[in-house]
């Protein structure tokens, strides 16, 4: 447990050193664009702008982007430098140098990602705000998080260009394919998030989304396509040779 | 030449089961190991006992190959790894026991020397690992240089680090791969008795080089790879001395070469001379006694030399010899 915790807690500085700085400063100068109008603009419900800030720029955006950054980063960029080879010699099994990078990626995008929605919602409503869109917005954040994370390192271990790929299917699949083929977000990590906040706005009174997934399903699709790409990192790195 | 010298009692192997007699730490069982056409080892078998042991090999050997093979980094083609008497694949409480320094830099840039070998102790779960990568860095030499970054180090200094990384956690078998890369001759003079106090105090270490001064400074025994297979194993001394008896081409420009050829063909040592313009090759037994009578038959025979050189120095050849004597 001692060498898995010292792990977490390299993994975790060295994605949040470096060059990933300039990319959270990047992120919060676009937050803080987003929200100018918002707080320009008296007259526009919070709820409102919060719910379309989070589905139009951060669903689509944000949340797919910073995932697969941490995550394809976690090992992919020891794989690219060859200092993996510092981590598989050492008394840790594949299977937990894994999961314990794939969790580090995953704290490092709610440690980037969650602070900067309750701050758009404290800025935007003034306050708490609706609390039900809060905790939709944060639940769903977390899930689309564990799912985008764990397909970033899967792709890391695949592919040289896990990132590109990673964002295409971010862009072209879950936004052009699916939106012109709705039955496709049966496989879209965004269709998941959108299916829990939606389950959670219904009957807060609040506003809602046009999800395609109920709750159960979009939760359950969430958990397979997580286990299942980590299962595959898994194999894969314990399959691995380092030349 | 003999197999791997003589076989003293492993040190205790980290959960091993009793055995009847003496095992090896370390062991290839023709181990193959190829990339699609490529063979970069061919049915590679060998010994490791306590002591130091030099992997010898021109560019391209399989010297890297094989020494991933024996740490885990590569899985082989064909053929198996035992190292304290069990098989790397999927025991990662092996590396309990083993330290490694690998190819390239594989270092990270923004640690400083400190943090890096603290990380190695942390993560071999040390009770004390603040006090071992302190211990690390002292025998490494690099004290002075505990806070730099890794970025600013010199070559040598990177390598120094790494060796820390690689010792942070006292292994019984370390596997060193080029370590003396970059190093100055006072950091080279250093490591070298590192590793010889190592070696005497009953840590199984191989390290690969392919450069036969740095090696016979190391260790007394040798394996020796050519084109992926084991061309030569044992006494160091003894593989020394067929090299000494390989004949040696010598390159010589001088105005007029053709004068030079009878003096120089009488000598004793000399095995062959050709003339071709102004240039005369000979194959010699002696370097040191062609480089003697040299001068002085060009003075006899007024005769001004140009250029004087060896041809086949590099070590490829010389393994290519002792393949040939194999």
């Amino acid at each position: 447990m001692t060498r898995s915790l010292a792990l977490f807690r390299f993994s975790f500085a060295e994605l949040l050193g470096g060059r990933f700085r300039r990319l959270l400063v990047v992120l919060l100068l676009v937050v803080v664009s987003l929200l100018l109008p918002a707080l320009l603009n008296s007259a526009s419900d919070p709820s409102d702008f919060m719910l379309g800030l989070f589905s139009n720029v951060v669903l689509p955006i944000a949340l797919p982007v910073v995932s697969l950054v941490f995550s394809t980063a976690a090992l992919g960029g020891e794989l690219r430098d060859g200092t993996i080879t510092n981590l598989v010699l050492k008394p840790l099994s594949r299977a937990s140098i894994l999961a314990v990078e794939y969790l580090s990626a995953l704290v490092a995008t709610l440690a980037v990602l969650l602070p900067a929605l309750v701050a758009a919602q404290l800025l935007a409503a003034h306050g708490l705000g609706l609390a039900a869109l809060l905790k939709g917005m944060l639940l769903a954040t977390v899930l689309a998080a564990a799912a985008y994370c764990a397909l970033g390192m899967a792709l890391s271990l695949w592919a040289s260009r896990a990132l590109l790929i990673g964002l295409v299917y971010a862009v072209v699949w879950e936004g052009a394919v699916v939106g012109a083929a709705p039955a496709a977000s049966s496989l879209s990590v965004r269709g998941y998030a959108e299916g829990v906040l939606d389950a959670i706005l219904r009957g807060s009174g609040g506003p809602t989304l046009d999800a395609r997934l109920g709750p159960v399903s979009a939760t359950l699709l969430a958990l397979i396509v997580t286990v299942g790409a980590l299962a595959l990192a898994v194999r894969r790195l314990a399959r691995m040779d380092f030349r | 030449m003999t197999a791997a010298g003589t076989a003293p009692a492993s040190p205790a192997a980290p959960g091993a089961a009793a055995t009847s007699g003496p095992a090896p730490v370390a062991e290839l069982r023709h181990v193959s190991k190829w990339y699609g056409d490529v063979v970069a080892v061919a049915d590679l078998s060998f010994e490791l006992w306590p002591g130091v042991t030099g992997l010898l090999g021109p560019n391209g050997a399989g010297k890297t190959t094989s020494l991933k093979a024996l740490c885990g980094l590569l899985r082989p083609s064909q053929g198996e790894v035992r190292v304290f008497g069990r098989t790397l694949a999927g025991d990662s409480a092996l590396y309990r026991s083993i330290g490694v320094v690998p190819d390239g830099d594989r270092l990270y840039p923004r640690l400083t020397v400190r943090s890096y070998v603290r990380l190695h102790a942390d993560l071999q779960g040390l009770e004390r690992p603040g006090a071992a990568a302190e211990r690390a860095i002292g025998e490494v030499g690099m004290e002075a240089l505990a806070e730099r970054r890794l970025k600013g180090l010199s070559k040598g200094e990177r390598q120094r680090t790494k060796v820390a990384g690689a010792i942070v956690h006292q292994p019984s078998l370390l596997v060193l791969d080029e370590p003396m890369t970059g190093m100055d001759p006072g950091q080279r003079a250093h490591f070298m008795d590192l590793v010889r106090v190592l070696g005497a105090a009953g840590v199984t270490v191989l390290v690969s080089s392919h450069i036969l001064a740095e090696v016979e400074r190391l260790a007394s025994q040798v394996l020796v790879l050519v084109g992926g297979r084991l061309a030569a194993e044992g006494d160091y001394h003894a593989i020394r001395d067929l090299m000494e008896d390989q004949p040696r081409t010598v390159m010589v420009r001088a105005d007029e070469p053709r004068r030079l050829a009878p003096g120089l063909i009488a000598l004793p040592t000399t095995v062959a001379v050709e003339v071709d313009g102004e240039a005369l090759q000979a194959r010699t037994r002696s370097v040191a006694a062609f480089a003697t009578a040299l001068p002085r038959l060009a003075h006899d025979q007024d005769v001004s030399l140009r250029e004087v050189r060896t041809t086949d120095e590099s070590l490829e050849q010389v393994f290519r010899y002792l393949v040939r004597r194999r």
